[in-house]
């Protein structure tokens, strides 16, 4: 058995004490939502703190409501596998919904959590791998080493962000709401990431408690699509979320689009948005040659701006390849309200 | 973080039973079951949660044993393998779990060593939904990893379980074209009496 | 005396096989899904400790120095062993005995064992190791095996058995029969290409696990999760310098092995070891990434097929040259590197055929056997060229296969004996099942069928050390209640050989299979046999299995006939009783058969034993490959390629297997069904193989791929039985052959989908569109003169 390093578990039934903990063991504490991620880690040494704080018994992390304004808010504790049935986030958020609809497998989707995969941990072959592995080669950037083996020389980490959540969130303007010690604040997710793959986020020492979603309009359209070598359990190998607004029906029942976005992840540290989406995409109408032609110029504009490393298994230049061909996909899904885009 | 980590006391209900059993906080809920309850039914394949040998029900729904850890398994309802069969004979039924005679009677038990998890997965899908298709079948089974079977014996005694609580003849497998293997299920006996239980029981009816 | 003169392949009774040929559940099936089996880590002795492994970080390098008086000093520690106190070299093959259970002098790739600690729970012994120092000199490691072909030094071995080694040469094997030459002269087309098949590994759902206690008068009992207890027993006596009748090896109930678990390993030798150091029980659970590091999986082969063949199909003559990547031991390699040739002469007849194979040592995990042992590889490369072969001829691809069949009861041109053939009923069967005449060729760009064929042997002539004793032994033992037990020494490893016994005892003493009980693979209690490799148990333990029954049924039968004054022909066994043909009113239950028996006979017992008949060519090297009989399989697989991403998808998978006669036809499917499961997935989904600091690339089950039941696709087992006359009531293996045609049936598949040839393996999305690029930029290949009208499809 490969066995977890020792540590003391604490399970607070206060989120003021969370944050106490955490406070009190600084870089020595790290919190546990589904654990997912954390254990795993956890086992291969990647994190070995003192402390472990549980926010399995902090309550008002969990559950799916809608405001009157059309917000819908989401408790970080909000297992995958709800996400991924819950009428109002598939009615609201398809992306989300899809996207947490395919990640990992069965039983994992109901351990792990939304906040649990907005923080995921980036993730490199070179890193993953338990303590003798990474030893072996004298460790690495990201973790108890100064050499990368993804870039020769390479001073800066770049292990993937491997999060789906995020760039479907990312198309849905999400906001995040953080308590820390001296209250909450809401940080848009855009502001979240940075292009650190030793740790891609802004925040530290807080906890994530919910994510918003502003109302989407009724003409929200909003799709997933992942590609990875099998159809449950891997990590994406490429993860593209699409947003299309449209108007409402128009003459062919379908509106023009209004409003249009598009997300990645698992090309570099941070989860990116595809630049000049809208311009090419807006004004044409699903079912159209102009939309079919957009779609085509959002596919090449997508492959120019994508560059995969050989970060996470798999071989870099196909995934450079498969970039035009999901977002092609994924945009032609969420025109039809279909979707997800997966191979199986 | 001392060498001697400090020992939890924790309360853990399993199959419907409630143990007291003391581990360290960074013990998971498999080692709990496995080398500290003797409960050695639910196994242990790859160590971190890809493969599902693991997979207990956790107030019914299938986790991953392996990456949970034990005192979180507190104040929760923990199934595992061995709790399948009591459970069906508490209901009143007779024999093993439906699940589990589907499976031994499909061929679906080569190795054994996955199926724990797998009928676990598949048990509580059917507790979700009686009738789901092959398709969905195959996606609940998607996070518990075979080697032997190349699933499909697996699906079949599924779909055995499905047809038989439904009073329907369950499909043909491949190598059977001519004949239903399954057709009739065998009468399930109920344990032989000894002695004294039947006397008990003429004493009851008498 | 071998039991195939005693018995032929028809029913024990007159009244027909009650038992045999019908979907029994399997004896431990009910107690595997209650998790009542008991696996070797479910075994808790009292005070057990457990080991840990130090393993090395360097691909290749020289052990200057260990030091552990850290290790031994931490509290909970009891004993630290390094190579030195294992000194006596093994290996599962005689001739190759370069294995240490903890490396003596150097390690040869990243993660061989160098040092092990026994402590009184795993975090103790992990934390030991981390204290372990170990002063290395790194030495240059060859991960590639063309690299270590031409390059004799640094050697990774030296010499072995104090044979000097020829550079970094494994083995090497040349045979020729016929004359090849003057075949590839006659013919009308001659292809000749490269193929490739890369690494990949068994990844049973259980990780390796050993635990060993010594009793205090020094007898070693050792439960380990093997498929060769006796040849573990063997290897034990020699490194520990022990009697074998002081040493027991017990399988307990296995979870997968495919060939993962037939060498003796390291944690079998580290247990014993320490548990004799310290006089308590010791067990070691290996961590799923060991398993990687152990491996001895499939041999990467770099093969080059030329192949002639006539206008009307007929193959006229196969030169195949293989460089085979051994890794850093030999395990089988000695045989790998025959069966990469002597195993390709059926269920096809060539007149003339050559293979020059060489097995290299290089720095990586060790490969193996793994099911289809150094067959599947060939198989592959064969498979394609021949569907390229009946593409350049114009010839349906199982036409062709069906025109170059050999036949029954015939010879191979390298001698091998061949007795039953349902390859062509196989043919038939996929052919029906996938509608192929009237789709294959014909279905839209994008989907496609393809065909392969293979043969596999049910056991092998020759055991791994040479001896002329019996390969399979089983012993029965009646009781007064009813219950027949069977000792057999045979290892079911989840194929249901277990089942099997019961099954025939049943049948041969018209019990209830509940009143049949068998203990297994214990080597205090039950007659050698050889292990569960090369497909050989239900095929050897079946048959001894039978000539211990029929022993004990003449005895029986002979105390019925005294006490019921009839001729023996009057008296039958069934459904748990034995009654007079004559006068069925006239009938008995089993058990008072047995006391009559007892009465007469004493205490009632019989044994039954197997051995193969002298087989194989008469030349060195001529028994390899040899079998007393070949199962043959064929495949249609139905594949779409979607041309945008390059990604294979495998619909549908028609399996044909001639077993020749299915004991227990679904566990005989499962079989089927695995092995083909199998295939696909390393076709397409499995990658094992080391990064450029010789490090495995990634060893979980995370990173290497093995399919879930969604990547699965629907696999249709149909069985063939050709009922063969040597196997028990006919019977072949299941256990490997099936798997091989699934590889080249892909490949030929997506030629017919989509026009390119996968000659490399795995079939990767990227190579697909690679292809397809290829392809399009490429005017297509000239055809020869179409065969006459009346003779295509």
């Amino acid at each position: 058995m490969l066995r977890l390093p020792k540590f003391e578990l604490a399970r607070p039934e206060r989120i003021e004490d969370a944050l106490a903990l955490l406070a009190e063991h600084g870089e020595r504490a790290q919190i546990l939502a589904g654990g997912t991620d954390l254990v795993p880690n956890m086992k291969h040494e990647l994190f070995t703190p003192d402390v472990v704080v549980s926010l399995a018994r902090i309550p008002g992390l969990v559950g799916v409501r809608v405001e009157r304004d059309g917000t819908l808010r989401i408790g970080a504790m909000t297992t995958l596998d709800a996400l991924a049935h819950d009428p109002l986030v598939r009615e609201r958020a398809p992306a989300l919904a899809q996207a947490a609809s395919l990640i990992s497998g069965p039983q994992l989707r109901r351990m792990g959590t939304l906040g649990g995969n907005v923080m995921l941990d980036t993730r490199c072959q070179w890193y993953n791998q338990t303590h003798f592995w990474r030893s072996a080669l004298g460790f690495c950037l990201k973790k108890d080493g100064t050499l990368c083996h993804v870039v020769a020389g390479g001073k800066k980490c770049v292990a993937a962000a491997s999060n789906d959540t995020a760039p479907a969130l990312m198309t849905l303007r999400a906001a995040l709401v953080f308590r820390g010690q001296e209250g909450a604040r809401t940080i848009a997710i855009d502001d979240l990431y940075k292009a650190d793959g030793i740790y891609n986020k802004k925040t530290k020492g807080e906890i994530l408690t919910e994510v918003r979603i502003p109302a989407t309009p009724a003409g929200h359209r909003g799709a997933y699509g992942k590609l990875r070598d099998r159809g449950s359990i891997d990590f994406p190998l490429l993860g593209v979320a699409v947003r299309l607004d449209l108007e409402l029906a128009g003459e062919n029942g379908r509106g023009a689009v209004e409003c249009a976005d598009v997300c990645a992840v698992a090309l570099q540290a941070r989860p990116v948005r595809i630049q000049e989406v809208a311009e090419c995409l807006r004004g044409t109408r699903p079912g159209t040659s102009a939309f079919a032609e957009a779609v085509e110029a959002v596919a090449e504009k997508a492959k120019k701006q994508c560059h995969p490393l050989e970060n996470i298994p798999g071989d870099a230049e196909y995934r450079r390849e498969m970039v035009p061909v999901y977002v092609r996909r994924t945009l032609r899904a969420a025109a039809e309200g279909a979707g997800p885009v997966e191979h199986v | 973080m001392g060498e001697n980590p400090r020992m939890r006391l924790l309360r853990l209900r399993v199959n419907g039973d409630l143990h007291e059993v003391g581990a360290p906080d960074h013990w998971t809920l498999l080692e709990v079951l496995r080398y500290r309850l003797g409960l050695i039914g639910s196994k242990q394949g790859c160590d971190k949660g890809d493969c599902g040998a693991c997979t207990v029900l956790q107030d019914g729904k299938p986790l991953l044993s392996c990456i949970t850890l034990a005192a979180l398994a507190e104040g929760h309802e923990v199934t595992t393998i061995e709790g399948l069969m009591p459970a069906h004979v508490a209901r009143g039924g007779a024999g093993a779990d439906p699940v589990q005679e589907a499976f031994d009677r499909c061929g679906a038990l080569q190795c054994g060593f996955c199926q724990p998890g797998m009928m676990l997965s598949a048990r509580a899908l059917l507790n979700e939904n009686p009738a789901p298709s092959r398709t969905e079948i195959r996606a609940a089974l998607a996070g518990n990893l075979c080697r032997c079977t190349g699933y499909t014996q697996i699906v079949q005694a599924v779909e055995l379980a499905i047809a038989e609580a439904a009073g329907v003849e369950p499909p043909r497998p491949a190598w059977s074209p001519d004949a239903n293997p399954w057709k009739a299920a065998p009468p399930k006996t109920r344990p032989a009496r000894t002695r004294s239980t039947r006397r008990a029981a003429e004493r009851e009816e008498g | 005396m071998a039991a195939r003169d005693l018995h032929g392949k028809g029913p024990p009774w007159k009244e027909g096989f009650r038992i045999i040929g019908k979907a029994h559940p399997k004896s431990d099936g009910i107690e595997k899904a209650t998790g009542q089996a008991i696996y070797a880590d479910d075994i808790a002795l009292p005070g057990m400790l457990h080991a840990k492994i130090l393993r090395s970080p360097h691909a290749h390098a020289r052990i200057r120095s260990i030091d552990a008086t850290r290790a031994l000093s931490l509290e909970g520690v009891q004993a630290v062993i390094t190579g030195k106190d294992l000194p006596i070299p093994y290996g599962v093959i005689p001739w190759t005995p370069d294995e240490h259970a903890l490396a003596l002098e150097k390690v040869r790739f990243v993660g061989d064992e160098v040092a092990a600690v026994a402590a009184v729970d795993e975090d103790t012994a992990n934390a030991a190791l981390k204290r372990i120092q170990v002063d290395y000199e790194p030495l240059e490691a060859f991960l590639d095996p063309w690299e270590a072909l031409r390059t004799p030094a640094p050697q990774i071995h030296a010499e072995i058995r104090g044979k000097p080694v020829e550079g970094n040469i494994s083995k090497h094997v040349d045979l020729s029969f016929g004359d090849v030459e003057r075949g590839f002269a006659e013919a009308d087309v001659v292809l000749e290409d490269d193929y490739f098949f890369h690494g990949t590994t068994h990844t049973p759902i259980e990780p390796h696990c050993a635990v060993a206690q010594v009793s205090a008068d020094g007898v070693l009992t050792l439960w380990s999760s093997t498929q060769i207890t006796h040849y573990v027993q063997r290897a034990l006596a020699r490194v520990l310098e022990l009697p074998e009748s002081r040493i027991r090896v017990i399988q307990p109930c296995l979870g997968g092995a495919f060939g993962g678990k037939s060498d003796p390993f390291a944690l079998e030798f580290v247990v014993s070891k320490l548990a004799f150091l310290t006089g308590r029980p010791v067990k070691c659970l290996w961590t799923r990434e060991e398993v990687f590091y152990a491996h001895r999986g499939r041999h990467p082969m770099h093969m080059h097929y030329k192949t002639g063949a006539r206008k009307d199909g007929r193959i006229t003559a196969v030169d195949a040259r293989i460089l085979i990547d051994g890794g850093a031991y030999s395990s089988f390699g000695l045989v790998t590197a025959y069966y990469a040739g002597q195993l390709l002469t059926g269920p096809y007849d060539f007149p003339a055929y050559r293979f020059d194979s060489t097995r290299v040592f290089t720095n990586k995990p060790p490969c193996g056997p793994k099911r289809g042992h150094g067959s599947v590889q060939p198989r592959f490369a064969f498979e394609v060229q021949l569907d390229e072969i009946a593409e350049r001829l114009g010839l349906d691809p199982i036409e062709l296969r069906r025109r170059n069949f050999q036949g029954q009861d015939t010879s191979t041109v390298n001698g091998q004996r061949i007795t039953s053939n349902g390859f062509l009923a196989c043919l038939a069967e996929v052919e029906r099942a996938s509608r192929w005449k009237e789709r294959r060729g014909k279905l839209p760009h994008g989907r496609g069928l393809g065909v392969a064929g293979s043969m596999y042997i049910s056991g092998t002539n020759y055991p791994v050390y040479p001896n002329d004793m019996p390969q399979a032994g089983v012993q029965l033992k009646v009781d007064r209640s009813g219950l027949v037990t069977v000792f057999t020494g045979g290892n079911d490893i989840g194929q249901g050989s277990n089942s099997v016994c019961r099954y025939i005892v049943a049948e041969e003493l018209g019990l209830d299979p509940l009143d049949v009980r068998v203990v297994a693979a214990d080597t205090d209690l039950c007659p050698v046999d050889l292990g569960a490799y090369s497909s050989r148990v239900t095929f050897m333990v079946g048959n001894a299995t039978i000539d211990a029954c029929r022993k004990l049924r003449r005895q029986i039968v002979a105390a019925v006939v005294e006490a019921w004054g009839v001729v023996p022909e009057r008296v039958a066994m069934g459904h748990g009783e034995v009654y007079d043909r004559e006068d069925p009113s006239h009938r008995i239950p089993s058990r008072e058969a047995f006391h009559l028996a007892e009465t007469r006979f004493d205490t009632l017992g019989a044994t039954g034993s197997y051995n193969t008949p002298k087989l194989g060519g008469d030349y060195r090297g001529g028994t390899i490959g040899a079998s007393p009989a070949y199962s043959f399989t064929a495949h249609v697989v139905e594949a779409t390629v979607d041309v945008e991403t390059g990604r294979i998808t495998v619909a549908n998978c028609w399996i044909a297997h001639d077993c020749g006669r299915a004991l227990n036809p679904m566990l005989v499917a499962g079989q089927i069904e695995g092995s083909a499961y199998m295939g696909i997935a390393e076709a397409l989904l499995e990658v094992h193989d080391v990064n450029r600091f010789g490090l495995h690339a990634g060893p979980s089950l995370l990173d290497y791929r093995i399919p879930t039941s969604v990547d699965t696709p629907e696999l249709h087992a149909l069985i063939v039985e050709s009922l063969d006359p040597e196997g028990p009531y006919g019977a072949k293996e299941a256990g490997e052959g099936p798997l091989h045609p699934s590889i080249p049936a892909i490949s030929n598949a997506v030629f017919d989908a989509v026009g390119i040839r996968l000659r490399h393996l795995p079939f990767t999305p990227a190579k697909v569109l690679a292809a397809l690029r290829e392809a399009s930029a490429r005017p297509p290949a000239p055809k020869v003169a179409r065969a006459p009208a009346k003779e295509r499809r």
